[in-house]
């Protein structure tokens, strides 16, 4: 079962994060990294440097992005801001029209089917 | 076989127990953000914001039987892959359609222009639904005034 890395949230870590396990994502390595220095203050280090992945063994995943694994590890209070404000738009026309026949819409009987 | 009724990005999904009757919040296609002045937002910058990508599939008998992968992937404007692919097993029962959820945590803002939101679904890892496409317009504004 893989654990997750308390510092940069990357899900796939092979061992739990002690005994010297090194973090392939932010490079932590456990037990002696984190001997002086909290998973916070790594993170924000790591961030700080814009969080790139650290192990030249192990490959990212495709498409991965450091700052999509924070906040799904629940750290992204620690993600940067650049947004200001943020606004969803439609984009569309949206007409709220009651339901009508053809025979309404164009003022002609309707044709009866016979 | 599935076949797409329903594929939308919105801002949030209510499902109502027990019936699973979903509600859509906020159905949007462009995304307005704006930035301190002289900010350079780097390419891979995400901006924290909930949203989903909501799915419904018409069923036939026979398809609670099969094993149906649901996949989602988002592209940047030059094409390029926005995190990993989301990939979901649907759960398919007897008569009933199949809605699928999707919840992304953050926006990708690095690249300003159309992201695309890919769905498909496989069945033996053959793609058998899909894919379905629809585009998202990331613009990147003016901060907005300050009223008095």
């Amino acid at each position: 079962m893989p654990y997750t890395c308390p510092v940069c949230g990357y899900p796939n870590l092979p061992g739990p994060p002690r005994d010297y396990e090194i973090c392939p994502s932010c490079g932590t390595e456990f037990e002696y990294h984190d001997a002086r220095r909290s998973h916070i203050e790594l993170r924000q280090l790591w961030a700080g440097r814009d969080a790139p992945w650290h192990s030249i063994v192990v490959a990212p995943p495709v498409g991965w992005n450091p700052w999509m694994q924070m906040i799904r590890a629940g750290y992204g209070g620690d993600v940067p801001r650049f947004v200001i404000d943020l606004r969803l738009q439609a984009d569309a026309i949206v007409e709220m029209r009651e339901w009508k026949s053809g025979a309404q819409l164009h003022g002609v009987p309707s044709l009866a089917f016979t | 076989m599935l076949k797409p009724y329903v594929c939308v990005a919105c801002e949030k999904v209510i499902v109502a127990a027990p019936d699973n009757v979903a509600s859509l919040i906020g159905l949007f296609n462009k995304i307005i953000i704006a930035v301190a002045p002289g900010t350079e937002i780097p390419k891979n910058a995400v901006t924290p914001k909930e949203w989903a990508i909501f799915t419904i599939f018409d069923t036939e008998p026979g398809d609670e039987l099969k094993e149906y992968v649901h996949f989602v992937q988002i592209l940047y404007p030059d094409k390029t892959q926005f995190a990993e692919v989301s990939k979901n097993k649907i759960a398919v029962e007897l008569n009933k359609r199949a809605q699928i959820s999707v919840q992304v945590l953050g926006f990708p803002i690095g690249q300003r222009g159309k992201y695309t939101v890919r769905v498909w679904v496989e069945e033996n890892q053959q793609m058998v639904v899909g894919p379905i496409e629809f585009t998202m317009e990331l613009e990147i504004g003016k901060p907005p005034e300050k009223t008095p």
